[in-house]
């Protein structure tokens, strides 16, 4: 009895979970303070399509096609990756506290794009300067670990340095940033969709895609790792090369989307705890619900940012003061952490 | 770039009250100041050692003549701004007694012996404990994007440092420029200010809610009103396609960066596909503008007003030269010859203003 209502649990879940990032996407089409009249946005994305991407220009074509469309893209895929890393990563470590800050990526971008902002000027963007600084702190999670790296304490003890080490890093190019390079680093560490151009997502989009691919196809061999590595190794599994590889997906997926959003925090925590409350630590489940639920709360954060006032708030800032009181009360009453 | 609007206008207009009540300080006698942190401050009549902490003030200091009463600058203006060095070179080599952070050296501080000390109202708590650490006056100042503002703070200061004359000089000389344009957009009404965005603080979706420039140049800042007037000139974020809904005539960037620093630039905002419906893109009206210099330069904001007016008002007909005016204004600030030539080569304003 209590297994059936668990799969028709699960069952509803999974429609949601379908149905809530398309519901939002098409509403969030219809969102702006450019009033698009909803009748009008099939056509002109129709238009577009056959066009490719060139032909019509109004304003209603420019602001859907060149503005909205990107931006809303950018943060179904950034939400997602987020989330997918996040869960990866806590499974893989069987820890709840594990995500993106955890192996030192987000500071790393943040190093990057401070470098971008502050000394190496218009010739070399923050987006890539962040990717690049991104993986390299992974790179160097992975080599302070050294053979240690299947063991959980003593990859996140790397990642605790090598994020300390980026953080101050981050803190000395902050304190030579002349006031006006400051003023935009500040802007750019708070996070941000709104700036997304299609020349950004051509990059990203593919390296995320990917990324979220792998690691849900990984989901099987999740819930091997997450037994523990004696288990694993018992089963066959070669536990060094899993984990570096699932690692090293993490990065590429967070990076690929930090690189273009900014530090935006929490989703990748908060997402897939919601998920396993949800459905249960099940990694064929969390992983692709994470997906799912991660990229509809970043895209609802977004219509709250862009739509709650004429100026914007910075998402970063949004999904902190949201999305930590959220899980407080969910916490509170779950009264347990699922893992 | 918080603090207080309100306050800041209050201030000014106690201030400049104060002044036409009083007499002139004398050395010894105390004059009762408040502040843009609406903080009543007792300062020495006519000081004769001075910290300054803010760039604006500073430069107001050196304008009223009082230069060589400094005894201590902050980082930015030695080491990080190319004005500065231009207007004050002696001023310029002064000890630093900030750090990039603007936090200041409290041992260095009091080894200098200051009488009073300015400060910046966006450190707010930096007032109280410097008066507590070294037992000296801090007043905090600025103009917030307001132009009435600076010149109460220019009134302010004159009578602080018993230069009244030089500061009245300077006051009439800046309504001598401003009354003209001041008039004339009084006189064309809501329809015929173009309205206009501005890209402020190295980011194309950063705009300033207040600067009054633009509205005594005779235009329309569309995003004024879009914060609480109490949070002053403060930056706002919108987003890309808030600036479509705007649909702006003209689009000013500020250009106060070095060209290799830019990251919005006139070229990238004209080829860029989001804003190609813009009215100010369509028509190719996107501009530098000088913009804040860490806080103002008070002749430099003159010379932005009457550039605005020209860009904005090309109707008015070929005037004189603007880079001419621009010598004669800095020359009277600051009594120095080819100043605002020395600050285009390093801007290569020469490449965007009108001749």
């Amino acid at each position: 009895m209590s297994g059936s209502r668990n799969r028709t649990r699960t069952t509803a879940i999974t429609v949601v979970a379908i149905v809530l990032p398309l519901l939002l996407f098409v509403l969030s089409l219809n969102l702006g303070t450019y009033r698009i009249p909803p009748k009008d946005v099939l056509p002109i994305l129709t238009r577009a399509v056959f066009s490719g991407g060139g032909g019509e220009s109004s304003p209603a074509a420019d602001v859907l096609i060149r503005i909205r469309l990107p931006r809303l893209l950018l943060a179904l895929f950034a939400g997602a990756a987020l989330a997918v890393s996040g869960a990866s990563l806590q499974a893989l470590f069987r820890n709840p506290l594990v995500f993106e800050f955890s192996l030192g990526i987000s500071y790393g971008a943040a190093f990057g794009a401070a470098l971008s902002l502050v000394f190496l000027g218009a010739k070399v963007p923050a987006q890539a300067a962040a990717f690049v600084f991104a993986v390299v702190a992974v790179l160097a999670v992975l080599f302070v670990a050294g053979r240690a790296a299947s063991q959980v304490v003593t990859i996140l003890l790397s990642g605790v340095i090598v994020s300390a080490l980026f953080q101050a890093l981050l803190s000395l190019v902050e304190f030579f940033a002349n006031p006006y390079a400051l003023q935009a680093l500040i802007f750019w560490l708070m996070g941000s969709l709104g700036q997304a151009t299609w020349t950004d997502l051509a990059i990203s989009l593919p390296l995320i895609g990917v990324g979220i691919a792998a690691l849900i196809g990984l989901r099987w061999r999740l819930n091997v790792l997450s037994l523990g590595e004696d288990e694993a190794r018992t089963l066959g599994v070669d536990v060094r090369r899993e984990k570096v590889l699932v690692i090293v997906l993490a990065a590429l997926t967070t990076a690929a989307a930090t690189a273009v959003t900014g530090v935006i925090s929490w989703i990748g925590l908060i997402v897939p705890h919601l998920v396993r409350m949800a459905v249960g630590p099940d990694n064929r489940k969390v992983i692709p619900l994470s997906a799912a639920f991660g990229a509809s709360l970043l895209l609802l954060a977004d219509d709250i940012a862009r739509s709650a006032f004429a100026f914007e708030i910075p998402i970063g800032i949004l999904t902190s003061v949201v999305g930590i009181p959220f899980f407080i009360v969910l916490l509170k009453r779950s009264g347990k952490v699922w893992l | 770039m918080s603090g207080a609007g309100r306050a800041v206008r209050t201030a000014v207009l106690a201030a400049a009250v104060l002044s036409a009540l009083s007499g002139p300080a004398r050395a010894g006698q105390s004059v009762a100041v408040t502040d843009s942190l609406g903080r009543t401050v007792k300062v020495p009549g006519n000081a004769s050692r001075i910290i300054s902490l803010e760039p604006e003030i500073t430069r107001i200091i050196v304008a009223l003549g009082a230069g060589d009463r400094l005894v201590g600058i902050d980082f930015f203006l030695r080491h990080q701004d190319h004005l500065f060095p231009i207007i004050a070179p002696a001023a310029a080599r002064l000890p630093v007694v900030s750090n990039q952070g603007q936090e200041l050296n409290y041992e260095l501080a009091l080894r200098l012996r200051p009488e009073i000390v300015f400060a910046s109202p966006s450190e707010f708590r930096m007032a109280e404990s410097i008066e507590k650490k070294l037992r000296v006056p801090v007043v905090s100042l600025a103009s917030l994007g307001r132009i009435d503002a600076l010149v109460g703070e220019i009134a302010l200061l004159g009578r602080i440092l018993g230069r009244e004359e030089r500061a009245a000089r300077l006051a009439a000389f800046v309504e001598e420029r401003l009354g003209p344009l001041r008039r004339g957009a009084s006189g064309s009404g809501e329809k015929g200010r173009p309205s206009i965005y501005l890209s402020f603080w190295g980011s194309l979706v950063r705009t300033p809610v207040v600067y009054e420039p633009v509205d005594m140049a005779g235009g329309r800042n569309v995003a004024a009103g879009l914060l609480p007037d109490y949070l002053g000139a403060a930056g706002a974020t919108v987003s890309v396609e808030q600036l479509v809904v705007w649909d702006p005539e003209v689009i000013l960037i500020q250009g106060s960066y070095p060209p290799a620093e830019r990251r919005v630039t006139v070229e990238g905002i004209l080829r860029d596909p989001r804003l190609a419906s813009v009215r100010a893109v369509r028509a190719g009206r996107v501009h530098y503008t000088f913009g804040y210099w860490y806080w103002w330069d008070p002749a430099l904001v003159l010379v932005e007003t009457v550039y605005l007016r020209r860009i904005l008002h090309p109707e008015d007909g070929p005037a004189s030269s603007l880079a001419g005016e621009a010598e004669i204004v800095f020359k009277e600030f600051y009594g120095v010859d080819g100043a605002f030539a020395a600050l285009c080569r390093i801007l290569r304003c020469h490449e965007w203003i009108p001749k």
